[in-house]
């Protein structure tokens, strides 16, 4: 019993990674918060909070599904931006709810063909689209504005027995990612390439009779795919469509996947580390919020814990 | 397509930089488009607008020489230009300034090459990161407004013009041969190629790999500040958002110029025209009426079109 939980605090001997110890000081923040603020601890506040997480939960996955096979994807911050402007351009909900996830795949697929077929860096392929992907974006709308369908706007912001929607999209969507991860052939498939990749040994997967292209290329169309969900959410949250809401926010998702113990090398992580790493950050928002401290601080802030958390993790490989 | 890749008139010509065939189809272009605009005058007032992108190319070079890249430029250049804009230092002269900025270069560049030399942090996490909370801190003692203004002199000293060459033009050509005999010359040059080419080969041979990637960062971080007091002189003010998009400019025009993550067949010069060849792109661009969007779209097709041509080619043997 002691021994499980000083393997689960220090990550020890475990392909989860450390996540027990975000987990402490998310409890931590939150006593914190508890006791400082007379808001924090209210329903409204509590059922707030749940909502301004929410995107970064849901990008925060698709981002992990990435690093499980030791890539990374920047192309996320636009893919959201990118979803919003679309769901602003003033056509029927059911011509454009699909259209966003059919663009979100096809980015993916971009980024996956350019890592597999064409030799390039994860980084470098993303860093691209991430550019190509804002440029299309800021021509859709230059500006803020316009309105999303009406049934989007109603997907996050009703309640149903006195619990917000937002909660229900938190539920659904880790649902399925626990399934995608731990339920299925592919979850398994994205441990063993990622492990192997870490360990310095690439082909191992495919020595197994893993195809380590195709799932890598689906790992990065179903990290577009959860940053079009992300977006979807974000634009019932602000109603219309803005080209920079996205802006920077591929590196929120790095900072709350490596908060939650995931390994950026690849092969080592798990699904509520990263749910717990993207709490903290929400957590230190709201707190961060309630203590008045200037947006760009916070923004600092934000990148201080990101080299911290990423500085800890030790890694054999030297660079990008 | 693997028949041509094999072919040994082909694979001479795909040893050559792409930035050489942009540049020249650019100025085709431009020689199509608008004759007239194809003179020395003009031409002078075009490249000594990019003369900071050409600066901060050098240093991305050698950092990706070495397999490593640098996105912090655009946070060392806010925070210089807020030290000399912001009036914090009432009454400090120009050597004062040029001191100041280089310290604070060689600081950033130190802490980089010690994160990603010493403690193997992914590149991109802690430049990024670095930048971003230069350029938070920066907003904050600023409070989000540009700051005052620029001491006259760099202005007017970047204004000059030597035998009708304008100086940052020529200050510029300078430091790229500077940076070309270092890394052609000299044993750190020697370092650096070895460490590009295979890491634990070098490491096994004697190199000291981790000094050269720190070395090469603080290198880095040194050339950003003095494209920082470029930058600084060019635009004249103080400001919150000035030189942001540079460093990831400054990725696209180094892998055009041939030098990939650990290759340097585009040797400086290459990259040299990439650096050229942006400011021939945003010229064709203006005249031909793409504004800011298309520009975002440009660079990242450049990335990805230069990224894809070298991947191919390292897949054929």
């Amino acid at each position: 019993m002691y021994r499980s939980l000083f393997n689960i605090l220090s990550g020890r001997n475990t392909r989860q990674g450390l996540w027990g110890l975000p987990l402490l000081v998310a409890l931590l923040i939150s006593l914190w918060l508890t006791v400082e603020t007379t808001q924090f601890a209210t329903a409204e506040n509590l059922f707030n909070l749940v909502a301004q997480a929410m995107p970064l939960i849901i990008a925060a996955i698709g981002q992990l599904v990435v690093v499980l096979i030791g890539g990374l994807d920047l192309s996320v911050g636009s893919v959201m931006s990118f979803t919003t402007a679309v769901l602003a351009l003033d056509q029927p909900a059911i011509v454009l709810i699909p259209a966003v996830f059919v663009l979100a795949a096809f980015i993916g697929l971009i980024n996956g063909l350019a890592i597999t077929r064409f030799n390039v860096h994860p980084i470098i392929a993303t860093l691209s689209t991430q550019y190509i992907v804002l440029g299309v974006t800021r021509i859709l709308r230059p500006v803020s504005g316009g309105t999303v369908p009406e049934i989007v706007i109603d997907a996050v912001s009703g309640s149903f027995l006195g619990v917000p929607y937002p909660v229900f999209w938190g539920i659904v969507v880790i649902l399925v990612a626990w399934k995608l991860l731990y339920g299925s052939r592919y979850g398994l498939h994205l441990f063993a390439i990622g492990g192997g990749i870490a360990s310095g040994a690439e082909s191992a997967a495919r020595n197994f009779g893993v195809s380590d292209r195709r799932n890598i290329i689906l790992a990065y169309v179903v990290c577009s795919c959860f940053a079009a969900v992300a977006g979807v959410f974000l634009a019932g949250r602000i109603v219309s469509g803005d080209p920079n809401v996205g802006l920077l926010f591929e590196l929120d998702t790095v900072t709350a996947v490596a908060l939650g113990g995931t390994q950026l090398s690849g092969g080592i992580g798990s699904l509520h580390g990263t749910v717990i790493g993207a709490l903290v950050m929400a957590l230190l928002a709201n707190g961060m919020n309630l203590a008045n401290v200037s947006p760009f601080v916070q923004t600092a802030i934000k990148g201080g814990i990101l080299l911290a958390v990423v500085g800890l993790q030790s890694r054999k490989k030297m660079g990008l | 397509m693997a028949a041509v890749l094999a072919n040994p008139i082909a694979r001479r010509l795909l040893r050559i930089p792409p930035s050489y065939f942009v540049f020249l189809v650019l100025l085709a272009t431009l020689w199509i488009a608008r004759p007239n605009m194809l003179n020395l005058n003009i031409m002078g007032i075009f490249i000594r607008q990019i003369v900071p992108l050409g600066i901060l190319v050098l240093g991305q070079l050698v950092v990706m020489r070495v397999k490593s890249i640098d996105l912090s430029g655009g946070g060392i250049i806010l925070l210089i230009n807020y030290f000399i804009s912001s009036g914090s230092f009432p009454g400090a002269s120009l050597p004062f300034f040029v001191v100041l900025a280089l310290a604070s270069g060689l600081v950033i560049g130190l802490f980089n090459g010690f994160m990603i030399g010493n403690r193997r942090v992914s590149a991109v996490i802690v430049t990024l990161a670095v930048s971003i909370i230069l350029v938070g801190l920066v907003q904050f003692l600023s409070s989000g407004n540009p700051p005052g203004d620029v001491p006259k002199l760099f202005n007017d000293l970047y204004n000059t013009k030597f035998l009708s060459v304008p100086t940052p033009v020529l200050f510029w050509i300078l430091l790229t041969a500077a940076v070309w005999l270092l890394l052609s010359r000299t044993v750190f040059g020697r370092y650096v190629a070895s460490v590009g080419e295979n890491a634990e080969a070098a490491h096994f041979s004697g190199v000291p790999v981790q000094r050269t990637v720190i070395l090469a960062h603080t290198l880095a971080g040194l050339i950003a500040a003095i494209a920082a007091l470029v930058q600084t002189g060019s635009i004249a003010v103080g400001s919150v958002r000035v030189g942001l998009d540079l460093p990831i400019l400054a990725v696209a025009a180094t892998i055009l110029g041939g030098v990939v993550f650990g290759r340097g067949d585009g040797g400086v010069w290459g990259p040299f025209f990439g650096a050229l060849c942006f400011a021939l792109l945003f010229v064709v661009m203006t005249v031909l009426g793409i504004d800011e969007p298309g520009k975002l779209i440009a660079q990242g097709v450049i990335i990805l079109g230069a990224a894809i041509f070298y991947g191919v080619r390292v897949r054929t043997p």
